[in-house]
């Protein structure tokens, strides 16, 4: 007896080694499988990343951790005590904070009152804005994340917008805290910034789990890495053991290949000439301001920037769905701001939308009656004005197996399938329309990393094929690997243009940031 | 002057009296708009308010107990209306007409059941609602006075209500969580805060206030019933709810001025012009009012149209040589 109670009694006493453990959860919706006998095991004090293609089960297994879904199966386990997670109240109280992908922000209200609703500050009963103000500014200087307390929300950048989700999450006392994707709409500058605030956090003594696809990052700022496949746990070791290709090979299950695409030179004509076009936001603000490039038949020409600086209009005026306020762009020579949106297309456009849900696909239809969309006039789609269903479904099968998009059958209907291959039916009749301009925005946004390499591989087709390629994205990555010449626009205007081949991330972020390319050359060179 | 004799203290009395009601039954309808809900019930919740409380008033023989028994039947329909839209996640619109429906129906048979009558309930012992007197403002304010002396208790109701339901969304915790839960349902559910429990509190509210509202039409300045004698108030109310966005004060402006094309309409009634044209003219400012207020904020579509075609007809538009 008196042998074993100090054993027993061994793991209560001081301060548990581990913020987080979660064993053997499952978790499943219908019959797909989300989680299936993960383990993760977040020592306290360290920056824990989790990794895994979309669907992998990292986003699950957080709101299980959250309390925002019940596990099936599977034990979690705070500060070394047995927990039933039943709401985010309890995992609050436990010292857990999360930081969701998307922002949930009320955009009308201050910043202070953010950060308090839901612990509002009253006094006999009514609510003290001035005290919640106070108290805002006291832990945004405490902890080094710089905001303007009174501040509407609706009026502050993605970027600050995150950083008072991060004061939320401290205001109520979290000493985890767990980063959903948290770069994914960052500059590389806020993202090191972001990174220094985390490594403060963890130094205070803190615990930090960082969801991320962005495996440079990983590397540059975790401690250990815990890799999820398919809703299976691969492996977890420390980040300084492992190289990129060991995490890529892990959570996709073979080699892939990122480097930049191989490439013939090419000196083809210009197919789009852009010359002082401007246009205008919803909100009637100039968004677009005197963008002039060009692109040339066989080159890919990237459009690099935070998300929100004028990128989303200038791929709007191209494909005709917003006027431009001034300027011209000429595709072989028409107007593109003078023609309506069909006859851009027939001038020789293929647009591959950044919301491929909204503008991309018609979810609710079929694969076969997606692909037919835009060609319904055209042989063999159509035979004398009367739609010709067989042909269409054999055309679609076999741009099924070109494209390799996983589906059962051409009758599919796409909202079923998963984001990359969604993107796949919207390429597959974007490219197999013969036009000599492609417009890809976002080419992989919310796409498996297996995906985006066959996406990848498409495009560079293209490029040998001749055509003029112009890719807008927030990954830069992406645009290092396979554009010619990256553009970089801040607050709609084209800030320089750097070579594709010799481009370094460090000067392009400079200019996503809005310095002109002439100081970034000098604080470079310094 | 004949026009000018149109405009006396009369006219502006008459325009308080005729925004009580629509006010009411609007800053009710505050309630849902900002927690997201689009309430198009409110006319049947004031109906069956204006019904139950000429009951209550006759079974009881006081008109406080009529504005009760008013109040708890709105808030039954608010109930029905919460379950089924809150917790059903039924179409709003399709539940709000199914409930206006009821409530039409309802009270012509119940009256006919009760009374053996059709159309109206008038006499029978109905008790109105006093007039309120406000001692020492007649020496005051001379012939200003009925300005703010010798309302019907609801007409204070509705404009006392406005200045606390700007401070309910500004400085209290449910009208907070009542204006996240409609701007940013997520924000409240990370946050721990019960979008159901929020959005049946302000359904209850919005009953609360379109009770007293019917109420007021059948107890306040007339003590009768007649068949849908809340005569399209409700979805008056849900106009000017679409473009005042449930703020309070806006809502106000909007039933100001719906008030007062009401009593203006009345007015011009008593200078012989034709009654049908003279119903007419709230409905009228309606439709003016929101086709400009809709105009306003959706030219760009508008815009959007002249320009292309401005820039068809001026610029030549001739396909040139590919790669010059």
């Amino acid at each position: 007896m008196s042998t074993t109670s100090p054993a027993m009694t061994a793991p209560e006493a001081g301060p548990a080694e581990t913020a987080v453990e979660l064993i053997g959860i499952t978790k499943r919706f219908g019959a797909f499988v989300a989680n299936e006998d993960v383990n993760l095991i977040v020592k306290r004090g360290e920056i824990h990343a989790i990794i895994g293609e979309n669907g992998a089960g990292k986003t699950t297994l957080m709101n299980i951790l959250f309390g925002l879904l019940q596990p099936d199966q599977g034990t979690i386990r705070l500060n070394g005590q047995d927990m039933v997670v039943g709401d985010p109240a309890t995992a609050i109280s436990a010292g857990l904070g999360m930081v969701h992908q998307h922002f949930k922000l009320v955009p009308s209200l201050s910043v202070a009152d953010n950060v308090f609703l839901g612990m509002e500050i009253r006094r006999n009963g009514l609510i003290d804005h001035t005290a919640q103000i106070e108290k805002t500014r006291e832990l945004s200087e405490r902890f080094g994340l710089k905001v303007d307390p009174e501040e509407r929300v609706s009026l502050l950048s993605v970027g600050i917008e995150q950083r008072i989700e991060i004061l939320k999450v401290l205001a109520r006392g979290a000493r985890t805290i767990i980063l959903d994707e948290p770069t994914a709409v960052l500059t590389p500058q806020e993202s090191r910034e972001l990174f220094q605030t985390l490594r403060g956090f963890v130094a205070g003594g803190m615990t930090v789990i960082f969801i991320s696809h962005h495996l440079e990052e990983v590397i540059e700022v975790s401690d250990t890495v815990t890799v999820l496949r398919h809703g299976k746990h691969v492996a977890t070791g420390p980040t300084s053991e492992l190289t990129k290709a060991d995490m890529v090979r892990m959570m996709v299950g073979r080699d892939v290949s990122f480097d930049r695409r191989p490439r013939e030179k090419s000196d083809g004509k210009v197919v789009l000439d852009v010359k002082n076009l401007w246009a205008r936001d919803d909100r009637r603000l100039p968004a677009l301001r005197d963008a002039s490039f060009t692109v040339r038949s066989g080159e890919v020409v990237g459009i690099a920037g935070v998300a929100g600086n004028g990128q989303t209009e200038l791929a709007e005026v191209l494909a005709g769905l917003r006027p431009a306020s001034h300027g011209s762009a000429m595709l072989k020579g028409r107007d593109l701001t003078v023609l309506s949106t069909s006859e851009i297309r027939e001038a020789g456009l293929a647009h591959v939308p950044g919301d491929r849900l909204v503008r991309g696909v018609d979810g609710n239809a079929s694969i076969s009656s997606n692909l037919l969309m835009g060609r319904q006039d055209k042989a063999p789609w159509s035979r004398k004005g009367i739609l010709d269903w067989r042909a269409a479904a054999t055309q679609t099968v076999e741009m099924i197996k070109r494209f390799d998009i996983r589906a059962r059958g051409p009758e599919d209907t796409v909202k079923r399938l998963s984001g990359g291959n969604i993107q796949k039916v919207v390429l597959a009749r974007e490219f197999t329309n013969e036009a000599d301009f492609l417009l890809i925005d976002q080419p992989t946004r919310g796409v498996d990393i297996g995906a985006q390499e066959s996406i990848h591989d498409e495009i560079m087709r293209q490029r040998a094929a001749g055509r003029a390629v112009l890719v807008i994205s927030v990954q830069l990555d992406e645009l290092l690997t396979l554009a010619d010449r990256i553009l970089v626009m801040f607050n709609g205007r084209i800030m320089g243009e750097v070579e594709g081949g010799s481009a370094d991330s460090e000067r392009i972020g400079m200019m996503m940031a809005g310095l002109e390319p002439k100081n970034v050359s000098d604080e470079v060179a310094s | 002057m004949e026009i000018l004799s149109l405009f006396n203290v009369a006219l502006l009395v008459a325009t308080l009296r005729m925004t009580a009601p629509i006010l009411l039954v609007a800053l009710g309808g505050s309630f849902t708009t900002k927690a997201g809900i689009f309430n198009i019930g409110l006319e049947g919740q004031m109906l069956v308010g204006a019904f139950f409380a000429v009951l209550g008033s006759i079974w009881s023989g006081s008109a406080l107990v009529g504005v009760a028994c008013g109040v708890a039947a709105a808030l039954v329909f608010a109930l029905a209306f919460a379950v089924l839209v809150v917790s059903f996640r039924a179409n709003e619109v399709v539940v709000g007409l199914a409930l206006n429906i009821l409530a039409g129906g309802m009270t012509i048979s119940l009256m006919k059941a009760i009374f053996g009558t059709r159309g109206s309930i008038v006499g029978k012992g109905i008790v109105g609602l006093p007039k309120v007197q406000i001692p020492g403002a007649r020496d005051i304010l001379g012939s200003w006075a009925p300005l703010i002396n010798g309302f019907t208790p609801m007409v204070y109701v509705a404009f006392i209500a406005v200045p606390l339901l700007v401070l309910f969304y500004k400085r209290t915790r449910l009208g907070l969580y009542i204006r996240v839960v409609g701007e940013k349902p997520e924000a409240a559910e990370a946050l721990g805060i019960s979008i159901t429990r929020v959005r049946y509190i302000a359904s209850l509210l919005c009953g609360l206030l379109a009770g007293l509202a019917g109420a007021h039409l059948s107890l306040g300045y007339i003590t009768m019933f007649t068949e849908n004698m809340s005569s399209g108030r409700g979805f008056m109310a849900v106009a000017i709810l679409i473009f005042s966005n449930g703020n309070p004060l806006k809502v106000l402006a909007g039933c100001l001025l719906f008030g007062f094309a009401d009593a203006f309409s009345l007015r011009l009634q008593t200078f012989g012009f034709p009654s049908y044209l003279i119903l007419a003219v709230p409905y009228l400012v309606a439709l003016t009012a929101l086709f400009a207020l809709s105009y306003r904020s959706r030219p760009k579509i508008i815009r959007e149209t002249l320009e292309s075609m401005r820039k068809l007809l001026s610029v030549d538009n001739k396909p040139a040589e590919f790669g010059k």
